[in-house]
């Protein structure tokens, strides 16, 4: 399979202000196959952003390097950006311009002229459905047709590869739908190489051929949904909700040390999570093989702790538990 | 090609907000009729020229007299300095020679008249003696200095040539020893009656008449000075621009896009550079209406516009890596503009300021720029008479680019 992306051993430290420095990016190996959707899953602060930024040339790796087609993003950056198409996370766009004007102005930059140019402005306003707003000023529209629009610059000048920095952050269910169906879009009637960010474990599922989940600046999984979920085993997870009562840690070590089959015990307090995520109850999150089994025995001991369970669910193995698995946190931390 | 695309992108982003035209057009040219209106002269009405007077005698206080009516409008320094020391003196009574010289290089007074001493006997002797003359101007430019002194000179020597024929054409029998002395001395008075004189008026442009016209002589400050403070503001402005773009993210995604660095910086240089010299177009347009005097070189003059808005537009670029977000942006463009404006002569003239503040105001790159308008406006300079403020200003605007570029980063 021929690779469009490969990473060498790309790493970002950035300085802090008082001279001290972080890692935000630690030796990241990837290989991205042309025409595939390939996922970057993980929590905010991750690295995600960083990882794409130094890929499309905005950042300088401090370490390593990435070949874009076959252009080193360091030494050839002008080559390995003309295949690239960048969507980033930011509604990248001059609100005092109108629809039309942004996209020409982005398209020329991409050294798209005359014809050429305005021929493809129609194709993507028409691929975004915003032809019938071109002449609107940007400021003028909803959240989604930002994204949607902002999703098309990265578009103008069929780039072979995508980037896709979270495109779906802070919008509603339906221009979700949308994005999401658009980059299906991409890989299956355009062949493109689509590399998307995200944190929310669903979109991951939905959308990807392969998947790399990365934290704290290293990917730590990489491979099919199968394949990941593979290294979990067979186990279930588990999630009761306990609204805003106190559990403490002798509880969950109860639990693991008690109840056959249980892996893995956490606690997820109520409050703000992701970006798009609020916990409104707090949720007991246990990792357990033949979940259904563990079930009465987990409400036995809950009852006695004197913790009452509102709600229970449980989860057959997905990329969630992969890295509950994996890094002992839900992805939302 | 793309370079171009930016700048130009960045003029249409800056012309769709109205609130940027009026702060290009209406505020500028109002202002610049305000105080062109208001400020009656765009120069002080009196002129400094240090004196020297190493012989003290009577025909050297002939010749200075003659020179006071020569020219109303000099004021021999200290000699005639007056109670609020515009000859500002600081306390001293006397000048040396070397601290003469240096005030007239430093611009504080225009010329150093040194009388050498003997001058009275050697002038009645009828003896070769020579005054000394220092002035910055060019030797080209005619010089209302150069000629009063030449007029006070020729008043001297023609009161002496006077004595000396009415004592060669009489019989030595009746010529006692005090008449050369008395012609020479009715012929000084004649002098100073004679019925015709000049009356210097300095004005920027054509001598007004005070019975029809308003006095436009203030547009000679008015116009290069809110020209050069309005294309400041203006340019400096840029800052926050660029960082609201940093902030959209716009500049991000730009940097993504196939274009080099240095096409990225040309293109926010270019547009922040073209709207300061169409700043200036808008500014000296009022002077071109009221009809103000341009000087004669108008290349060098463009090149000072252009250099003057190269330095600011480097300033802006030096200091706009600090800035995190369009209200600092704001906040620096003003306090910059309305300090770096009036210390550098913007408001009011530097040689209306005391000495050390003259020296202060040479921080601002609008002093060098007032320097060189003075030069060109006024004294009708050339181009080698603001070489210096142009080598100055072409100096600060390679430093503030070196430091600028240096600490560009795309993100906030």
């Amino acid at each position: 399979m021929q690779s469009m992306v490969v990473t060498h051993d790309l790493t970002k430290t950035f300085r802090r202000p008082d001279g001290s420095e972080v890692q935000a990016v630690k030796g990241v190996e990837l290989e991205i196959h042309k025409g595939e959707i390939f996922s970057l899953l993980g929590p905010n602060g991750a690295g995600k952003t960083t990882t794409i930024s130094m890929m499309s040339g905005l950042l300088e790796p401090t370490q390593g390097d990435a070949l874009i087609g076959g252009h080193s993003i360091s030494k050839q950056p002008l080559q390995a950006k003309r295949l690239i198409g960048v969507v980033p996370q930011d509604i990248a766009l001059y609100p005092s311009l109108n629809a039309r004007q942004n996209l020409e102005f982005f398209g020329k930059m991409y050294d798209l002229r005359g014809n050429d140019l305005s021929g493809r402005v129609e194709e993507v306003l028409s691929f975004i459905g915003l032809t019938d707003r071109q002449k609107d000023k940007v400021d003028t529209f909803s959240g989604g047709m930002k994204r949607r629009l902002n999703v098309g610059v990265g578009l103008l000048h069929r780039p072979e590869l995508v980037f896709m920095d979270e495109p779906t952050v802070g919008i509603d269910p339906q221009s979700r739908r949308r994005i999401l169906d658009t980059v299906k879009q991409l890989r299956d009637e355009q062949g493109m190489t689509v590399l998307y960010t995200t944190h929310l474990m669903e979109e991951a599922q939905e959308l990807s051929d392969r998947v790399g989940i990365i934290d704290h600046g290293e990917v730590i999984a990489l491979g099919t949904q199968g394949d990941l979920i593979q290294q979990v085993g067979e186990e279930d997870q588990l999630v009761f909700a306990v609204g805003d009562q106190a559990v403490d840690s002798g509880l969950l070590q109860q639990i693991r040390d008690q109840v056959p089959g249980v892996t893995r015990t956490s606690y997820d307090p109520p409050g703000p999570g992701g970006e798009s995520v609020t916990n409104t109850s707090g949720l007991i999150l246990i990792q357990a093989k033949r979940g259904r089994k563990a079930l009465p025995d987990i409400l036995q001991i809950t009852n006695r702790a004197g913790v009452e369970i509102q709600s229970v669910e449980v989860r057959e193995p997905d990329l969630e538990a992969v890295f509950l698995n994996l890094t002992g946190r839900a992805l939302r931390d | 090609m793309k370079v171009l695309q930016i700048a130009i992108n960045d003029l249409r982003l800056f012309m769709v907000n109205r609130g940027n035209l009026v702060g290009l057009l209406a505020i500028p040219v109002g202002m610049t009729i305000i105080l062109g209106i208001f400020i009656p002269s765009g120069r002080p009405s009196r002129i400094r020229v240090d004196l020297i007077d190493h012989d003290a005698g009577e025909v050297s206080a002939q010749f200075l007299q003659s020179l006071r009516q020569a020219n109303s409008s000099i004021v021999l320094c200290p000699l005639d300095n007056d109670p609020e020391d515009f000859c500002q003196m600081e306390g001293d009574s006397t000048l040396g020679t070397e601290q003469a010289l240096e005030r007239v290089r430093e611009g504080d007074s225009l010329a150093l008249i040194e009388i050498p001493p003997g001058f009275s006997e050697q002038v009645r002797a009828f003896e070769p003696v020579r005054i000394r003359y220092v002035s910055l101007e060019s030797f080209s430019a005619p010089s209302f200095i150069r000629q009063a002194v030449e007029a006070a000179l020729t008043r001297v020597n023609g009161a002496v040539i006077a004595s000396r024929i009415g004592a060669a054409v009489l019989p030595g029998s009746i010529v006692d020893e005090g008449y050369p002395q008395r012609v020479y001395t009715r012929a000084a008075e004649l002098w100073e009656e004679s019925p015709a004189s000049v009356d210097f008026v300095l004005s920027a442009g054509e001598a007004p008449d005070p019975s029809s016209a308003p006095d436009l002589g203030g547009f000679g400050q008015s116009v290069p000075g809110m020209g050069s403070m309005f294309a400041l503001f203006t340019v400096l402005g840029g800052m926050g621009i660029l960082v609201g773009e940093k902030k959209q993210w716009t500049l991000q995604r730009l940097a993504t896009m196939p274009i080099t660095r240095a096409q990225l910086l040309g293109g926010k240089i270019l547009s922040r550079f073209s709207l300061g010299t169409l700043q200036y177009g808008v500014v000296f347009a009022i002077g071109v209406v009221t009809g103000i005097n341009f000087g004669r070189d108008l290349v060098a003059l463009v090149l000072v516009i252009l250099t003057f808005t190269l330095t600011c537009t480097a300033l802006s670029f030096a200091l706009g890596g600090f800035l995190k977000n369009e209200q600092q942006a704001a906040g620096v463009t003003n306090l910059l503009g309305l300090t770096l404006a009036p210390l550098g002569g913007a408001w009011w003239p530097l040689e209306l300021v005391p000495p050390f503040m003259r020296v202060v105001g040479h921080v601002s790159p609008v002093a060098w720029a007032m320097d060189s308008y003075t030069s060109l406006m006024f004294r009708n300079g050339e181009l080698q008479d603001v070489l210096v403020p142009l080598l100055v200003l072409a100096g600060m605007s390679a430093a503030l680019f070196g430091f600028g570029i240096k600490r560009f980063r795309y993100e906030l």
